[in-house]
């Protein structure tokens, strides 16, 4: 019996070799591609980012030794090829000037959360915590940016009836198959929001189930809970200190549908922008980029950022 | 020897249930307001007040709000509510709305055939301090019926 087992373990263990070594011959190596345009922050900002951003965010990763080494080296390529499609700061004008905000408001936020970087990315790298000093660094920098002080002071454009005429024959539809209605305006107001970020201010909106589930404090949402947010421009700041809205900018909608929409959280995005209600987004991987920040960020609040809360 | 290895794998099971930080965030309904059946005008933010508020309106206040000529309709009914502003807890760089601060109800009524009348009431709720200012009552009306309605589709 005894011998029988050691033969066991004997077999096992050459197994665990065979199969170690295999995996060292199909491991991925990560590649650096050239940098193109990298971002330009001023320096203190820019070394928090190289040191601990930049082994999976940029084209300049540093793989240590035990990186290479499978089934790790899966793990680190799965991840550096996972954030260089989130964001590249090697490619960092790929993004629109708005876009590029956003990102870094994003990440003083993950980092805030301490969903970034990764726990186990910290583990194998004790180098990379953003301690609270240079998370205040970053923050203080966000809020120098351009949109962080954004007045809008054009004059506010009134709905044509040209743009009212072509909405009446047909409604916008988003890519993923989510129709623009006006059927919120007659549901209840769940919160008020002043973004600094971009610089907006925004009403939104909850249907009678979004709402009931508030009430009753329930979470997840139930599927058929639908949240619409207007969003405005800021105007100047009067003599009382009232900043009332200036120019309508986009009406984004949330529909909970548990099973239709389980690839994104469960929730159906749109975006519909400016007066004439453009369908936001080039392909339909656009409600991936609306998942993805709410899955990292507000997984506590059943992926919704706007609901009132404690 | 079993029941170290039970202990252990309670231990283990423990261990990775308090590893799971995705904790349920507390809904705070008491922060909403119905408005009943009347209709969004604007939102308005006040940086120096801290406070963020909605000014919905009956039809007839809509009305008012949205024509070119701001000028009282009678049988108009404005709500104003205030909140004290808080930041959104999932994301630094927005700040929303938490405790409510205040109720404004302003009704436009006929005095008699030539001229009307304003019946304004100032309601303190959760957020209002002892110490806070009572607004003072002719500025809010003008206040309130000088605002023009947000445009949207």
């Amino acid at each position: 019996m005894k011998k029988l087992g050691l033969t066991f373990y004997k077999g096992a263990a050459i197994m665990v070799v065979v199969i170690f070594l295999g995996l060292q011959v199909s491991s991925p190596s990560i590649e650096n591609p050239p940098v193109t345009t990298e971002i330009s922050v001023p320096t203190d900002v820019k070394q928090i980012l190289e040191r601990a951003c930049y082994d999976c965010h940029s084209n300049e990763a540093k793989v240590e030794w035990f990186d290479k080494i499978a089934p790790a080296s899966f793990l680190v390529a799965h991840d550096v090829n996972e954030a260089r499609s989130r964001f590249n700061f090697s490619e960092w004008d790929k993004n629109p000037v708005g876009v590029q905000e956003l990102l870094l408001w994003e990440m003083v936020n993950a980092i805030e959360q301490e969903k970034m970087p990764l726990k186990r990315y910290q583990l194998a790298h004790p180098g990379g915590k953003v301690s609270e000093s240079e998370l205040a660094v970053l923050k203080q920098y966000v809020n120098t940016l351009p949109g962080r002080h954004k007045v809008d002071t054009a004059r506010i454009v009134a709905k044509t009836s040209s743009i009212q005429k072509v909405l009446a024959e047909k409604m916008p539809v988003s890519l993923n198959g989510i129709p623009y209605s006006a059927d919120y305006k007659n549901w209840k107001i769940i919160s008020l929001t002043d973004k600094f970020d971009g610089g907006s201010m925004r009403i939104v909106y909850g249907n009678d189930i979004m709402v009931k589930a508030i009430e009753n404090r329930q979470l997840p949402f139930p599927d058929g809970a639908r949240i619409v947010k207007v969003v405005w421009g800021k105007q100047a700041e009067d003599k009382e200190g009232n900043v009332l809205p200036g120019n309508f900018q986009n009406a984004q909608f949330m529909i909970k549908d548990s099973k239709k929409y389980s690839a994104t959280e469960g929730w159906g995005f749109a975006k519909f922008d400016g007066l004439d209600l453009k369908p936001s987004g080039k392909t339909i991987l656009f409600e991936q980029t609306c998942a993805n920040c709410h899955r990292l960020l507000a997984p506590e609040n059943d992926f919704v950022f706007n609901i009132p809360t404690k | 020897m079993k029941s170290t290895i039970s202990l252990c794998i309670i231990a283990l099971v423990l261990l990775m249930l308090s590893c799971d930080d995705r904790n349920t965030a507390h809904l705070a309904p008491e922060y909403l307001y119905d408005a009943g059946n009347q209709m969004v005008i604007k939102s308005i933010i006040n940086n120096k007040k801290g406070t963020i508020s909605m000014l919905y309106g009956n039809e007839l206040a809509l009305q008012a709000a949205s024509d070119s000529l701001s000028k009282p309709n009678i049988g108009a009914h404005y709500t104003l509510v205030t909140w004290k502003q808080k930041p959104m807890p999932q994301w630094y760089g927005t700040n929303m709305n938490g405790d409510i601060y205040s109720i404004e109800h302003l009704k436009v009524v006929q005095r008699n055939e030539a001229r009307f009348a304003f019946d304004y009431d100032f309601q303190s709720e959760k957020g209002y301090q002892p110490g806070d200012d009572r607004p003072e009552k002719e500025e809010r009306i003008k206040f309130i019926t000088s605002q023009r309605a947000a445009v949207f589709p």
